[in-house]
């Protein structure tokens, strides 16, 4: 009888964390991301390499409104919340290890607020933010 | 000293009475040959065999349906010639070409277990376009202006030297719900 009491309680926790519906995050990086990032990140011809950069980003200023704003996030066929985990994802899959152990997880309210500030200029604002990243 | 030599001097006859040169040999081949028959056994082939079905692919026997008709279930969203008819397979390229690793993905159902996989339709990219098996279903499909979302971009573009020859579609997972 306990354990059922157990698996009751459990099975409410996770009703409650997750939205009914909602995609796995990693399945939302298959559908929306790897085809041009790739299964591992590591990117093609003129895509970006995520691994060991994407979370140095969120280092900066400027970094997490970037990630959300940049076209392949913010036109992306994903609504706030989804895109929040999907980044939170990638952030955990591809590093580094030290930001993804202590970052603050990006969540719907934020990334709504960044995705309705278009981003015009992409590779001026990368080349500023990879810039201060390498001079830190 | 002569007790010495007389000791070491019968272990050597004893040595040389029980053995021979050719016994040692005869073992030191056995076990050479041995030692490269030893991964030809079932047990050491078990491990090395390939994976199939790969990681997240449906298992044996939850499958229908032939990989050389546009009918069959994972080319849902299929736009070209099947690589299955070209002498590749549904999910490797035709020898000779190229597999681009840039794709798009979508998913599709297997009717056999009701579950939706991801599906990656990887374009094979060689000296010539394939012609057979032309399968167009285009579901999910949308305008080149989405184009994550569109089956009719060549992603053989920016290869060296390459041209569209054919289509596979691999299975890279389940469509899993958070939770």
């Amino acid at each position: 009888m306990r354990r059922g009491a157990a698996g009751i309680g459990l099975a409410f926790a996770l009703t409650l964390s997750a939205p009914a519906g909602a995609r796995d995050p990693s399945v939302d990086y298959m559908l929306e991301c790897r085809g041009c990032h790739l299964p591992d990140g590591s990117g093609a011809t003129g895509v970006p390499d995520l691994r060991d950069g994407i979370g140095r980003f969120v280092t900066v200023d400027g970094g997490r409104a970037y990630l959300v704003q940049v076209p392949g996030s913010s036109q992306a066929a994903l609504d706030d919340a989804a895109l929040a985990a999907v980044l939170n994802w990638m952030i955990r899959a591809f590093g580094p290890a030290e930001v993804a152990a202590s970052f603050r997880p990006f969540d719907a309210n934020e990334v709504s607020r960044f995705r309705a500030e278009p981003l015009v200029e992409v590779e001026a604002v990368r080349r500023d933010l990879v810039g201060r990243l390498s001079s830190d | 000293m002569k007790r010495l030599d007389a000791i070491v001097s019968d272990a050597a006859r004893t040595l040389a009475r029980r053995t021979s040169r050719r016994g040692f040999l005869g073992q030191l081949g056995a076990a050479l040959l041995g030692g490269t028959a030893l991964p030809l056994l079932p047990v050491a082939r078990a491990g090395a065999a390939p994976r199939d079905p790969a990681p997240g692919e449906p298992s044996r026997g939850t499958e229908l349906g032939d990989p050389q008709r546009c009918g069959y279930w994972r080319y849902c969203a299929m736009d070209g010639f099947l690589a299955a008819c070209c002498g590749g397979t549904h999910r490797s390229c035709p020898p000779g070409t190229e597999m681009s690793p840039v794709t798009w993905l979508g998913t599709c159902r297997n009717p056999e277990d009701g579950r939706e996989y991801v599906m990656s339709y990887n374009d094979c990219c060689g000296k010539d376009t394939c012609g057979n098996c032309i399968c167009m279903r285009h579901e999910g499909d949308q305008p080149v202006y989405v184009p994550s979302r569109s089956n009719d971009i060549d992603w053989c573009m920016g290869r060296a030297g390459v041209v569209y020859n054919s289509t596979v579609a691999v299975v890279v997972g389940v469509a899993t719900e958070e939770g």
